[in-house]
């Protein structure tokens, strides 16, 4: 019997699999056939800010096929398990496909022309009576660079609001001001590479198995081919992560604060800091502290310069003496021994030390000062800036860095480190953008959690949501869908299915999604990466870009958006790409991605790409002599700050006597509204559950799968208990997922926020737990 | 019915006992195990559903690290 077609798939799906362990084999004759009339092409994943390459194969206008992409550096011809979803998350039977407009409580079909003319009569009616204030556009870290871009230019440079915000807020937000007050650049100035080259990996609140399972693996390949490579698993949850974890050390929610000044502590006490590098290369500074939360509307709190005072090394290390190991076990949780160990392991001179962390560190009322504090460890220690010794901030959307950083799509931020606050920024903005310097507003826009409660305030007339779910994610959910549901602001949602968000819309415009547009995503190591559009967007959705110039048309600001049909995605990035030329965030020209996996910025004039920012041996702005050389900070010196302990915004009590904690898993990515469509990946995990410490299920005599209710100040819901599942937390938390569009998990959580970044802390509140 | 190649790296002492598991799974093909512990495995079932839903259940099992993804097919064939 001869080899079937099937058998010819199959061996090329096994030599796909051998040669991305590195075993070339080859595939036998008749492969190629049975796969003719596929044609491929690249595009990064869809899902999460790691980035990996994928090949897409598309017959007949529908996609067939998905490749790890082997020529993907990222991910070298592997992806993660959401692989499988990548293609199915398109063709769900219940995608977006007319616009909807509401007429009271239904959703009635609409042309595009109906649909864009209410939107900018709302639009225009709202700034004639309110001002351009009135309105604004809230995007997301899954915005190509180009709808970004599209969306700043449109409310920045024509409506004149700097009410623009992405998503990134609940996410990256701490990350980016720590990088800012301590860099004076935004993004790592390490790279994936320092996940094969190092040899010791601490982990500061991340379950990285599961939120970026790739970049895991390559860890673990590490990890497997060296013994030397140690893996620090310091979490307040035991999780897969744990499970390969060399040591986990099990912390107490804010204890992150604690252990790290204790830890820098012990690096000061016993001189295991590099004096040389501090010298060259390090300013010390304290700033403002006693800090709020945010719970109030309209709170203030920022750090002026006039706020921060410059220390000297002395000074800083008299200050520091306080945070002994002894204290910092009482606030932390973790034993005294433990915290010196962890300073020798960061002092080490013979150990290649990197830091990772995410929302653990970011999600956090003092999110930023717990950045500085990272930093502090290897600023101190010398240990950054090269290669296979580097803390590395890992995001959680694709574009969080390309889109949301790098364009600037936040109320403060305009393209490339630049802000509104700044003349000189907003001029040379408005030149590129051929706009009146005035129109950018000096005033900053309201951050994200401010948006939505002036919706409640009747402050905000108009909003446009675009490719995200913010009636689901954001915290105090409850305040913010009653404000929506009372029909306090015209509310616009782009989507590619229905959502929490689009049920309380006033307008629904269907988009198009990833292989459906031409695009550009920038990963967390700086890595930007082309996709060409493959494949036709169902029924009538549009992609993002072209709602909103069509929108900018009727609102008169048609002149802002001058490109051509064909050629819109790539005049829109030669026009961006102008902010990134000649100040260390330089972008190639768009031809030279189209051809690569993506390049690493700042690529050089040679169209080299730049895998470690600051060294003379990679950065091209860093002369050879110069070693190490902060370029962006000023003076060239980064900054250490002394940032004490604070504690959250709300503990467990005698009422709400538990921590309670959200986060992600491997098989659901954000609000469920791409991988929740997939049936499959529901049965695998069908929906939330509530993780409990199986000693605290026993003492409330609750056994697993049993239904509980939990209840914070501002909502309650009931969950299935997990008890001794994939991860269990420790004693007296409880944790569940975000991504259940049944489950509204987030009414439960506080609104509170980190007073420099304003990212909510989505990571601690105080609840009760209750046999339902 | 959907196909996909994939590369399972387990703890390499368990990598011949977690290979032996496979090769007993409906739908799975082991087509070789590497001596640094990984497993290149074909596995196929009536719907992208159930090769899922194979391939969650691997990652539950003792001495699997993860399982990765290197090829999917799911024309109609």
């Amino acid at each position: 019997m001869g080899l079937t077609r099937r058998d010819f798939i199959k061996a090329s799906a096994a030599a796909a699999a051998f040669a991305a362990v590195g075993v070339p084999v080859v595939r036998p004759k008749g492969a190629e056939a049975a796969e003719a009339g596929i044609t491929w092409g690249k595009a990064p994943c869809r899902y999460c800010g790691v980035g990996c390459s994928v090949l897409v194969g598309v017959k007949e206008g529908k996609i067939v096929s998905t490749k790890g992409d082997p020529a993907g550096p990222v991910n070298k011809g592997l992806n993660c398990i959401k692989g499988y979803f990548l293609s199915k998350a398109l063709y769900g039977k219940d995608r977006l496909t007319k616009p909807l407009i509401r007429k009271g409580n239904k959703m009635v079909e609409a042309t595009w022309d109906e649909a864009l003319d209410l939107i900018a009569s709302k639009y225009k009616e709202a700034i004639a009576a309110h001002g351009p204030d009135s309105v604004a556009m809230y995007g997301s870290g899954q915005w190509t660079v180009q709808e970004g871009y599209t969306a700043s230019k449109l409310m920045k440079g024509g409506i004149g609001t700097n009410n623009l915000e992405p998503n990134a807020r609940l996410c990256m937000a701490s990350a980016v001001v720590a990088f800012m007050n301590t860099f004076g650049s935004d993004e790592p100035m390490g790279c994936y590479d320092d996940l094969d080259l190092g040899d010791t990996y601490v982990l500061w609140g991340a379950n990285m198995a599961e939120a970026h399972p790739v970049l895991f693996s390559r860890l673990i390949d590490n990890k497997l081919k060296h013994p030397k490579v140690k893996l620090i698993d310091i979490a307040t949850r035991k999780t897969r992560t744990t499970k390969m974890a060399d040591e986990y050390i099990p912390m107490r929610p804010q204890g992150d604060l604690a252990a790290l000044n204790g830890i820098i502590h012990v690096i000061l006490r016993d001189r295991l800091y590099d004096e040389g590098f501090i010298k060259e290369h390090v300013n010390f500074k304290r700033g403002k502290e006693n800090a709020p939360y945010g719970l109030k509307d309209k709170e203030a709190f920022n750090e002026t310069p006039a706020d921060v005072k410059g220390l000297s090394f002395e000074e800083y290390k008299e200050l520091m003496k306080q945070f002994t190991p002894q204290w910092a076990e009482k606030m932390s949780g973790i034993p005294a021994a433990k915290i010196e160990e962890l300073a020798r392991v960061y002092g080490d001179k013979s150990r290649k030390v990197n830091s990772l962390w995410t929302m653990g560190v970011n999600q956090h009322s003092r999110g930023v000062w717990v950045n500085n504090l990272i930093y502090n460890l290897h600023l101190l220690t010398g240990k950054i800036c090269r290669p296979g010794e580097n803390p590395l901030s890992l995001t959680g959307q694709p574009s969080a860095c390309g889109t949301a950083r790098e364009v600037g799509t936040f109320a403060h931020r305009l393209p490339a480190d630049m802000v509104v606050m700044n003349e000189a920024h907003r001029k040379k903005t408005a030149g590129i953008w051929g706009v009146d310097p005035n129109k950018i507003s000096a005033k900053v826009g309201l951050h994200t959690v401010e948006m939505f409660r002036a919706i409640d305030r009747n402050e905000i007339k108009c909003i446009w949501i675009q490719c995200t779910n913010p009636f689901q994610s954001l915290p105090n959910l409850n305040r913010v869908r009653k404000a929506a549901q009372a029909r306090k602001a015209f509310i616009v949602v782009s989507d590619i299915y229905p959502t929490r968000s689009t049920e309380v819309a006033d307008v629904i415009l269907p988009s198009a999604s990833w292989v459906e547009k031409e695009g550009v995503y920038g990963n967390t190591e700086r890595r930007t990466q082309q996709w060409f559009k493959m494949i036709e967007p169902p029924g009538q959705a549009k992609e993002d870009t072209w709602q909103l110039i069509q929108f900018a048309k009727r609102m008169g600001l048609g002149q802002l958006f001058p490109y051509s049909e064909k050629g819109m995605h790539r005049e829109i990035w030669e026009e961006y790409r102008q902010f990134t030329i000649g100040n260390g965030k330089d972008l190639a020209p768009y031809q030279a991605y189209t051809k690569v996996r993506g390049l690493r910025w700042p690529v050089k004039p040679d169209g080299k790409e730049t895998r470690w920012r600051y060294t003379e041996a990679d950065d091209p702005y860093v002369k050879k002599g110069e070693g190490i050389k902060f370029y962006k900070a000023p003076g060239n010196k980064v900054n250490v700050w002394f940032r004490p302990y604070e504690p959250p915004a709300e503990s467990p009590d005698k009422d709400y006597p538990f921590w309670f904690s959200t986060g992600r898993l491997l098989e659901h990515w954000h609000t469920g509204t791409m991988t929740g469509r997939v049936p499959e990946l529901k049965r695998a995990v069908s929906g939330a559950t509530i993780e409990l410490h199986p000693e605290d299920a026993k003492k409330l005599g609750i056994r697993n799968r049993d239904l509980v209710r939990i209840t914070s100040r501002r909502g309650s819901i009931v969950l299935p208990a997990e008890i001794n599942g994939r991860s269990t937390p420790e004693r007296g938390s409880v944790f569940t997922t975000f991504f259940d569009e049944t489950k509204l998990i987030n009414e439960l959580c506080i609104d509170a926020f980190d007073p420099l970044s304003k990212e909510p802390d989505f990571k601690k509140c105080a609840v009760k737990v209750k046999k339902a | 019915m959907p196909v996909s190649g994939i590369v399972v790296t387990c703890v390499p002492a368990s990598a011949e006992s977690v290979a032996l598991k496979l090769a007993q799974l409906k739908g799975v093909e082991v087509h070789g195990v590497l001596p640094d512990g990984r497993i290149v495995a074909v596995v196929e079932a009536d719907t992208v559903d159930g090769e899922v839903e194979l391939v969650s259940g691997l990652e539950e099992l003792a001495g699997v690290v993860s399982v990765q993804l290197a090829y999917h097919n799911f024309e109609q064939i």
